[in-house]
């Protein structure tokens, strides 16, 4: 079984105005023990269980560039030696371009990341400022050439679309300026308004205008069409990775068994996710699924050290996911890839046939044409895309 | 008790004006309720927790007070409360009815209000003896000297009746107990031993132990809990549980006589055997004239009542029938909508008695319900000369068997401040009121009388009224009587089929402005689907507006990683939940406030 390994960085220099994430700013001073007790969480699993392997890794945050590199080195190291994590493997960490120079991602690249996931968000600086991004544009192309010069070469950049009064020209535009660094992967998010956030209480007072959902829908499209003319591959809702598939179309399905060699630059650690597999979460508020449990660790990062100096990792809101709801939630995950969810690994996993579960579901949601349904496998069709949740749900117990 | 030394009294005034607060003082003073229970539990007589929420009392209570007078003689005291809304004014009326006095509270602060005198006239009506009080004079901006001259020249009476007080700080409150006494008459108890009873049922309400609870007022003869009894109207014979009064808790007494006022505790099941305004005789030496009844309150708003979800049908059945013991001026019955399934079309007197009937189904008896837009009685006349009275506007015929559509007209008396005339005239305009008479109140005061029809009165008359005049107007109404107008039927079509409970009888000319407004309501109301949905409204079969709601394009969360799994999924549970909660009409989705739209229309 391929199984991730998720190591939160709950570290920020500024709280975006959208961001709802488990992070927080002015804990800096918290870093070393942080890193300390990652590692004792390491220990913590080791000894639980053993046998664990890890596929990949994933430092995501947060702000997990704000950690030194000798810190990420060192945990690269714990998942290499305790956790038989191939010297192949990938190795993602999200960066902030505010917050990297050459000499720190020349580090990172030795420490062993060998994937940058950089959050530049936007091209334009009135947008990055309602954001609260602490970068600017030219950071985010320093940051992309510096990265390339410690020897990076497979790069993701993060995009948000469908900002209060954003145009769909605008948006047009970051796309095609972003398309010019040659990335090997993007991930384009819709935002959404988080409650209790500040952008959203300025959306709600009245000061910004309400994002329209029918315009984000239209800046979807016309990104996906830009990608597809550039040599992407639409492999997930929200994420391309350059390099054909096999078929023509935007949502392509590459033959069955085969998408990981489709494209080189697929995120690996994600696919775990999305094939809602197997995962093991370190750090604050981290969630872990593992032999059919599901919880987070405690969320603040204080309570996170102390609970694992204190030998005991509580588990938070653990819940045991029975099979029925397994099978929903690997349907709410997988429908989101390009090749959805194919019908000899859900009869390999549950020993059950999809037709037989969701026959009525299935059929409705094929005439409405929001699901397309053959013998190989389940998946949204162009139109689904987008309207994920109404399908999703019906699988749910 | 002689019956000379029994005074039977209600209070009455507009709402706000201190009523139960006097009510309390009066309890209080007797030593009926002790000091310290008084401050645990104001407005005694409220009891029900809705009441004390909107200080307002829903339902007539009546309780026995003793008090020696200054002659040292013992009197009983039989306070019997009265309802503070006008949908009620029935229940005044029958509460009225088992007094000689009244006590009219009117607060030093604002005078006479369309209540005062509405409630003064029900009073007059059934020929009782007035005090006048005006209450509140501790506050800084009392004029108790003109509102005193504005009460005697109402009531034609002396400047001396009027009995100044303060019920909150318990000011001269004595005075009002003394003018009890010595100005309402005792009741009038034939003499002779062997009378047979006669007590009339001006109230009731339901207990799960005693069964009916009878609040009577004898006439004469005497009633024990150890006599059978015969109801005179419907010739129920029970033998009660016990006899008592209220003090203010029911407290159970040997013997009640002639021109005393309390309860019996019927042991009867159901309302209906032990009616409000039956006369209660003994079965063993009857009467043989019954008292004067009542004429049963006759609902005049109907709204549907249906539970949120289809399954609580059977609930929502029992919970109306046990409210409907406590409230005898309800109506309902079964009806089956395409779009909501079964409820009940329920009759009201007004729209406040169903606002409280909806906030009782939904607090004690834990009913989650979709309500339609409140709608009035109307009466055809049909071709073939038949008249048939209406509960719903679907029921409302093709124009070619209608000779005549009538609907209920109402006389409101609104008193407003002159600044506000022209606001309140507005109002009623578009309203389709007319105005019949202004008066002049005093020299900042009128006292304007409209007739409106009631269909245009249920929606938000009296709040428009109340913003418009920044709550300083005050409105009473009745009924006048049913008008035949020009009276169409829109109906509401959603994608392409009508829906029956959002049809609406409006007036022609405003047909267009009704429908259409409705419609744009019903947009903002109805979440976008996975297709267009047209939304129609339509004036005699024929459509005069249309909106759409576009199909939904954008409904999925474009971030979803392994540590949003739980909190994902719990956003869809959350979101299938809700659509269960919401009614198909054919495929299209339709939540609970889209009916409630037609409620909100401005």
């Amino acid at each position: 079984m391929r199984r991730a390994l998720y190591i939160h960085i709950p570290f920020c220099l500024r709280r975006c105005t959208y961001c709802d994430f488990n992070t927080y700013v002015g804990l800096l001073p918290l870093r070393a023990a942080y890193v300390e007790a990652l590692e004792r969480e390491a220990v913590l699993w080791a000894e639980r269980s053993p046998e664990l392997q890890v596929a990949t890794l994933y430092f995501g945050g947060g702000t997990p560039s704000l950690l030194s590199p000798d810190s990420v080195a060192r945990l690269v190291n714990v998942a290499r030696v305790r956790f038989a994590l191939p010297a192949d493997a990938e190795v993602t960490l999200e960066a902030n371009p505010g917050t990297v120079a050459e000499q720190q991602l020349r580090a990172l690249r030795q420490a062993g990341v060998n994937r940058l996931s950089l959050g530049v968000q936007s091209s334009h600086r009135e947008e990055l400022a309602l954001l609260g991004r602490i970068h600017s544009w030219a950071e985010a192309v320093s940051a992309v050439a510096a990265a390339r010069r410690a020897g990076f070469a497979n790069l993701s950049l993060d995009l948000i679309f469908g900002l209060p009064g954003q145009s769909l020209s605008r948006w047009m535009e970051t796309m095609e300026r972003v398309l010019e660094l040659e990335p090997e992967h993007l991930s384009l998010y819709a935002l959404k308004l988080e409650p209790d956030t500040p952008l959203a209480r300025r959306v709600a007072a009245g000061e910004l205008p309400a994002p329209d959902p029918d315009l984000a829908a239209d800046m979807y499209a016309r990104a996906g069409e830009l990608l597809q003319d550039a040599g992407f591959w639409q492999y997930e809702i929200s994420n391309w990775a350059r390099g054909r598939a096999p078929a023509p179309e935007i949502w392509a399905v590459p033959p069955a068994g085969q998408s990981e060699q489709i494209s080189a630059w697929v995120a690996q650690h994600n696919l775990i996710y999305w094939r809602n597999t197997s995962w093991l979460g370190w750090g604050a508020g981290a969630y872990s699924w593992f032999q059919g449990r599901r919880w987070s660790n405690p969320a603040h990062p204080r309570a996170y050290i102390a609970a694992v100096k204190s030998g005991e990792l509580q588990r938070v809101a653990e819940e045991c996911i029975p099979s029925a709801l397994e099978m929903g939630e690997t349907l709410m995950m997988g429908l989101r890839l390009a090749e959805g969810v194919t019908t000899h690994r859900f009869r390999a996993r549950f020993g059950l046939e999809l037709s037989t579960q969701y026959g009525d579901a299935l059929s409705h949601f094929v005439k409405l044409g929001l699901l397309s349904w053959d013998a190989e496998r389940l998946r949204l069709t162009r139109a689904g895309r987008l309207l994920g949740n109404q399908v999703f749900a019906a699988f749910l117990p | 008790m002689d019956p000379q030394h029994i005074r039977n009294f209600s209070i009455i005034a507009h709402i706000d004006h201190g009523k139960s607060t006097l009510a309390d003082r009066l309890l209080g003073l007797t030593g009926t309720v002790a000091a310290r229970d008084m401050e645990a539990h104001s407005q005694v007589l409220d009891a029900m927790e809705l009441e004390q929420e909107r200080g307002v009392t829903i339902k007539a209570s009546a309780v026995q007070m003793h008090w020696q007078a200054p002659d040292g003689e013992e009197y009983e005291l039989n306070l019997i409360d009265t309802p503070g809304h006008v949908d009620f004014g029935y229940e005044v009326s029958r509460a009225l009815a088992a007094c000689e006095g009244a006590v009219l509270v009117v607060d030093a602060t604002q005078g006479i209000e369309a209540q005062t005198l509405a409630n003064l006239y029900l009073a007059l009506e059934h020929d009782l003896e007035i005090i006048p009080v005006v209450n509140k004079i501790d506050l800084p901006t009392a004029q108790p000297e003109e509102i005193k001259l504005e009460l005697a020249a109402l009531l034609g009476g002396s400047l001396d009746e009027v009995v100044l007080v303060s019920a909150k700080e318990g000011t001269n409150v004595e005075a009002v107990l003394r003018a009890i006494v010595a100005r309402v008459p005792p009741p009038s108890v034939p003499t002779g031993t062997d009378t047979p009873l006669r007590a009339l049922i001006f109230d009731s309400h339901y207990d799960s132990y005693k069964g009916v609870i009878a609040y009577v007022r004898l006439q004469e003869g005497e009633v024990d809990g150890q006599t059978p009894l015969l109801m005179m109207a419907t010739g129920t014979k029970t033998l009660p549980v016990e006899v008592g009064v209220f003090a203010p808790e029911m407290k159970p007494v040997r013997v009640l006589s002639g021109g005393e006022v309390g309860y019996v505790a019927t042991g009867l099941k159901s309302v209906r055997e032990a009616r409000v305004g039956d006369t209660i005789t003994s079965a063993r030496n009857p009467a043989v004239q019954p008292l004067v009844g009542y004429q049963p309150a006759k609902p005049m708003v109907f709204a549907s009542f249906y539970p949120a979800e289809a399954d609580d049908f059977a609930d929502l059945r029992d919970a109306l029938e046990k409210l409907q013991l406590n409230d005898a001026a309800l109506t309902f019955e079964p009806e089956s909508s395409e779009a909501l399934q079964f409820g009940f079309r329920c009759g009201f007197l007004g729209l406040f008695h169903m606002v409280i009937a909806q906030e009782r189904l939904e607090r004690e008896y834990a009913q989650d319900l979709i309500i339609t837009a409140p709608s009035v009685a109307y009466e055809l006349l049909l071709v073939n000369g038949e008249v048939r009275e209406i509960h719903r506007p679907s029921d409302l015929p093709e124009p070619t068997l209608t000779v005549e559509v009538r609907e209920p007209w109402m006389e409101v008396q609104v008193i407003t401040p002159n600044d506000y005339l022209g606001a309140v005239m507005e109002i009623f305009r578009r309203k389709r009121g007319e105005l019949l008479l202004t008066e002049t109140l005093d020299t900042k005061r009128v006292l304007l009388t409209f007739e409106v029809p009631l269909a245009e009165m249920v929606v938000d008359l009296h709040d428009k009224l109340k913003s418009a005049t920044r709550g300083y107007a005050s409105m009473d109404y009745t009924f006048d009587g049913y008008r035949a107008d020009d009276l169409v039927k829109v109906d509401i079509l959603i994608t392409g089929t009508p829906v029956d409970a959002l049809a609406l009888i409006v007036h022609r000319d405003l047909a267009y402005e009704r429908g259409s407004a409705l419609i744009r309501k019903m947009k903002e109301a109805i979440p976008r689907q996975l297709f267009e949905v047209p939304i129609q409204a339509a004036v005699g079969g024929k459509i005069v507006a249309r909106v759409n709601v576009k199909a939904l394009r954008k409904d999925v969360l474009s971030k979803c990683y392994g540590g949003d799994v739980s909190r994902k999924r719990k956003l869809l549970e959350k979101q299938k939940a809700g659509k269960k909660r919401m009614k198909m009409l054919g495929n299209v989705v339709i939540p609970q406030e889209a009916f409630l739209a037609a409620l909100r229309l401005d």
